[in-house]
């Protein structure tokens, strides 16, 4: 994805930044990926940056089941259980 | 993107004895299924149908179809796969009973964008060519207290309520319900790749929209 084989730039490290973190960069990639981050302040916070919006999302309740559907839910598991 | 989806699992130790559970009518164990299942079960509805009002009707479905199955499954998929299946199943039918004008292969990324916008980059004739204008900020300097504030929270819940549906359901299901990439390209029948794609725009726009909000 990069322009070159040597170098990435900053406009490149935004968009390859998700395939960075999910490890799914090809090894040669990854480490020019890397090699940027340590020059450039600018990619490694924004790296953070990205971090930090997975843990924000990851602080997110997950969605409980409202009592009246959980009720539900249950009568018709001991309508099955019946049957 | 085409590479095939991944190698589906079977079911694991822990759902086969949740299973012989269920099956002899423990309600607990019910009760836990439920509760492990409902948010993913919703956010993968809701990639198919138009409001979050008709998903929960899917759901509600999907379960009786659990109910109905129970007995006959064998456990050649994972137990969280069948039941996501059934949902999607039963969610597709009323997408279309729902005449939406968005079919399902739509659910794969469409066109480009931008992670960032591109002015924020310098130009092709620049020096510097592709390299920040300004810098975005150094998040470690903020107060913990700031990233933990519950506005903060509201910004990222408001953003992903507006993303487009797909997008929506990968940031739900991999970040707020902590799915892996399989269980999201089972549910929407999108490629590893273009899970990815989805995920990346996803945290894109909700990152943009946190660094709105600390920047004021």
């Amino acid at each position: 994805m990069a322009e070159s084989h040597d170098h990435v730039s900053c406009s490149e490290v935004v968009e390859l930044v998700t395939d960075y973190v999910e490890r799914a960069l090809p090894p040669d990639e990854a480490a020019l990926f890397e090699q940027h981050l340590n020059f450039c302040d600018g990619c490694a916070w924004y790296v953070d940056q990205i971090r930090t919006t997975v843990d924000t999302v990851g602080r997110i309740e997950p969605e409980e089941v409202p009592p009246d559907v959980r009720s539900q839910l249950l009568a018709a598991f001991r309508d099955w259980k019946r049957s | 993107m085409t590479e095939a989806p991944l190698k589906e699992r079977t079911a694991s130790a822990e759902e086969v004895e949740l299973l012989a559970r269920l099956r002899a009518g423990d309600e607990r164990a019910f009760e836990a299924l439920v509760d492990r299942h409902y948010g993913t079960m919703l956010a993968v509805a809701r990639a198919y149908v138009s409001s979050r009002a008709v998903a929960e009707e899917v759901v509600q479905e999907a379960w009786l179809g659990v109910l109905k199955g129970l007995e006959g499954f064998e456990g050649r998929s994972s137990l969280a796969t069948w039941i996501m299946r059934i949902v999607v199943n039963i969610a597709k039918t009323r997408g279309v009973r729902e005449a939406r004008s968005v079919p399902y292969a739509s659910l794969a990324p469409e066109g480009e964008e931008a992670a960032v916008e591109r002015d924020r980059f310098r130009g092709p004739g620049d020096a510097f060519p592709g390299h920040w204008r300004a810098y975005p900020a150094n998040w470690n300097s903020l107060p913990e207290e700031v990233l933990h504030e519950r506005d903060t929270l509201r910004v990222a819940m408001d953003a992903i309520a507006k993303l487009p549906p797909a997008q929506r359901t990968v940031i739900t299901m991999r970040d707020v319900q902590g799915c892996g990439p399989d269980e999201v390209c089972a549910a929407l029948e999108v490629s590893d790749g273009n899970q990815r794609i989805l995920l990346h725009r996803a945290r894109s726009r909700v990152r943009a929209a946190l660094e709105r909000h600390f920047d004021g």
